[in-house]
């Protein structure tokens, strides 16, 4: 544990230099959407400043944070059951040929269904409680999950199979250190992908069927017309995504997938 | 204590892969396995090696710790050098720390320096991943060996330099070994025993036991050896040569059937690897010689 932590204070101060390049990019945004709003009238599109300006109106106010916490919330359960049951699931059909088989033309349904078509069910069935976003979370992210998990237990290496059998390794060490990081390593990329998707389909959810959170709060100002409270809450729910990204997820990929790393 | 194959049958489905094998290694034996791609020599030792059930004969191990060596390194990439070869002594139940400063020492005795234990399996050469394949096979201290032609893909400087920490470790362990190869001039340079098997199904065809301890054999004599060995009919057949022309000569004249000069000079590059379409030019000079 001791030097897990060591490794990562070591890396923190590359990472961070390595900072700079997505700043960069960030920042040509910025600039990008401040000349196009020079252009145009506020109502339309008000420059960063302003967006900037309603946001921290709405910090001070006071609704920020508990819009978001519900937003979060709901996002979060979504995903945690998104991810523990497609894994779970993923990992039971990748072990059965007909069950992979079976499971793969069901995903693509899954998939290839949009997300505001389950959002309708889930507000007839779940009315205008913290079920419909949950719901339709869980559902736009279980397929991805649950492909991935498949996909990594189908391509288990036999080899590997055949050489934990050979020396004798407990079945716990196995799935410890032969299997588990290989499964992983198709799992991490999906949870990351799932995250992002849970955030903005509960956003989408919540402008339809809720009272509370970001996506009411959204409902709430374009029914007043106020594009710069709108954006505001737009860049609010893009660094909350960037946030955990990039001060969560990346260095915990890094950390995970050193193995990977190109000969020094 | 020994491996006591009998009668051994596999098929995978309706084909028959190995048709009624049998073979003894004693312990401190070293026993060499070599025929033609496809005769089931890998099928024999992963029988051997309890990775696939015995469906007809009867195998017998009196070996308490065998340990495999794969054709192919087979570490784990996401797993240090070190920790790849410490991984059978944790299997085994050993404490992390002692299994690491174990397999560290075992890591620098076939070659492996520090910086190659820290590192993961891909910044590594094909050589080291062999030496550490083999150290993680050697640091269990096994009774029995059970190598599947490891080295096949190696240059034969790095071969023969593991062959020489196989066999240092061989005689000081005094483990048995059985290998299989289809490189009949590695069979002669480490065997006690060398088994040839022919394929369709599975068999063993001939036997040949080289002479003296595998590390007193010079060159030259494992050079003759394997040209002998190539000589033999049946060898011949497995490996799908041609017949020798004096072999069809000594059909007609008995007297032209004379064993080699002791010593007799043989082409060293018309025997490795002995199915190469190389191996034919063998019969030219022999005749040559003779004639």
């Amino acid at each position: 544990m001791l030097r897990l932590l060591a490794r990562v204070l070591r890396g923190l101060p590359g990472y961070l230099w390595s900072g700079w390049g997505a700043c960069a990019s960030l920042f040509l945004l910025l600039a990008a959407w401040e000349a196009v709003a020079a252009f145009y009238d506020p109502l339309i599109l008000p420059d960063p400043l302003g967006a900037f300006a309603a946001l921290w109106g709405l910090v001070e106010q006071g609704s920020a944070w508990p819009a978001l916490a519900a937003t979060a919330r709901r996002a979060l359960m979504g995903l945690a059951l998104a991810v523990s049951v497609g894994s779970l699931l993923g990992l039971a059909a990748g072990l059965s040929v007909t069950a992979s088989v079976l499971s793969r033309p069901l995903v693509t349904v899954l998939l290839g269904t949009p997300p505001i078509a389950w959002l309708v069910l889930a507000m007839l069935w779940f009315g205008m409680s913290d079920g419909t976003p949950v719901f339709t979370v869980f559902i736009a992210c279980f397929p991805v999950v649950f492909a991935s998990a498949l996909q990594g237990t189908r391509t288990l290496d036999l080899q590997l199979r055949d050489m934990a059998r050979a020396y004798r390794l407990p079945m716990g060490m196995a799935l410890r250190e032969v299997y588990g990081p290989h499964v992983l390593s198709y799992l991490f990329p999906a949870w990351v992908t799932a995250l992002g998707s849970a955030w903005k389909v509960t956003v989408m959810a919540e402008l339809l069927a809720s009272t509370d959170g970001v996506g009411a709060a959204l409902a709430a100002s374009r029914a007043q017309l106020d594009t710069a409270v709108t954006m505001g809450w737009i860049v609010a729910v893009v660094g909350c995504l960037l946030a955990v990204e990039y001060g969560f997820l990346e260095p915990l990929k890094r950390e995970v997938e050193r193995w990977r790393e190109t000969p020094i | 204590m020994s491996l006591q194959l009998q009668d051994v049958h596999h098929s995978y489905a309706l084909t028959e892969v190995i048709g009624g094998v049998s073979l003894t290694l004693p312990p401190g034996g070293v026993v060499a396995l070599v025929g033609p791609s496809g005769c089931g020599k890998t099928t024999l030792l992963h029988l051997c090696a309890g990775l696939l059930t015995l469906q007809e004969g009867a195998m017998h191990s009196g070996f308490a710790k065998p340990a495999l060596m794969f054709q192919q390194p087979r570490l784990l990439p996401w797993q240090t050098t070190a920790d790849n070869i410490a991984l059978g002594l944790r299997a085994q139940g050993v404490a992390r720390s002692d299994a690491r400063t174990r397999a560290q020492a075992m890591g620098q005795m076939v070659g492996l320096d520090a910086d190659a234990l820290a590192a993961y399996p891909h910044q590594l050469s094909g050589g080291m991943q062999s030496r550490a394949a083999l150290a993680r096979a050697l640091v269990l201290q096994p009774d029995l060996l059970l190598v599947d032609e490891p080295f096949a893909a190696l240059d034969i400087g790095l071969k023969a330099q593991l062959h020489r920490l196989l066999l240092h470790h061989q005689v000081e362990q005094g483990t048995a070994v059985l290998m299989i190869t289809h490189d009949l001039m590695e069979a002669v340079r480490l065997a006690d025993t060398v088994l040839v098997m022919a394929a369709a199904p599975g068999r063993i065809v001939h036997r040949h036991t080289p002479s003296g301890a595998a590390l007193t054999r010079s060159d030259a004599m494992v050079y003759h050896d394997t040209a002998e060995l190539l000589r033999v009919p049946v060898v011949r057949e497995a490996f799908g040569l041609d017949a020798l022309q004096e072999e069809e000569r000594a059909a007609s004249e008995p007297a032209a059937a004379v064993l080699p000069l002791p010593g007799a000079r043989v082409p060293r590059v018309s025997l490795a690897p002995p199915a190469d379409p190389g191996a034919a030019q063998l019969p030219t000079s022999r005749s040559r010689q003779c004639g």
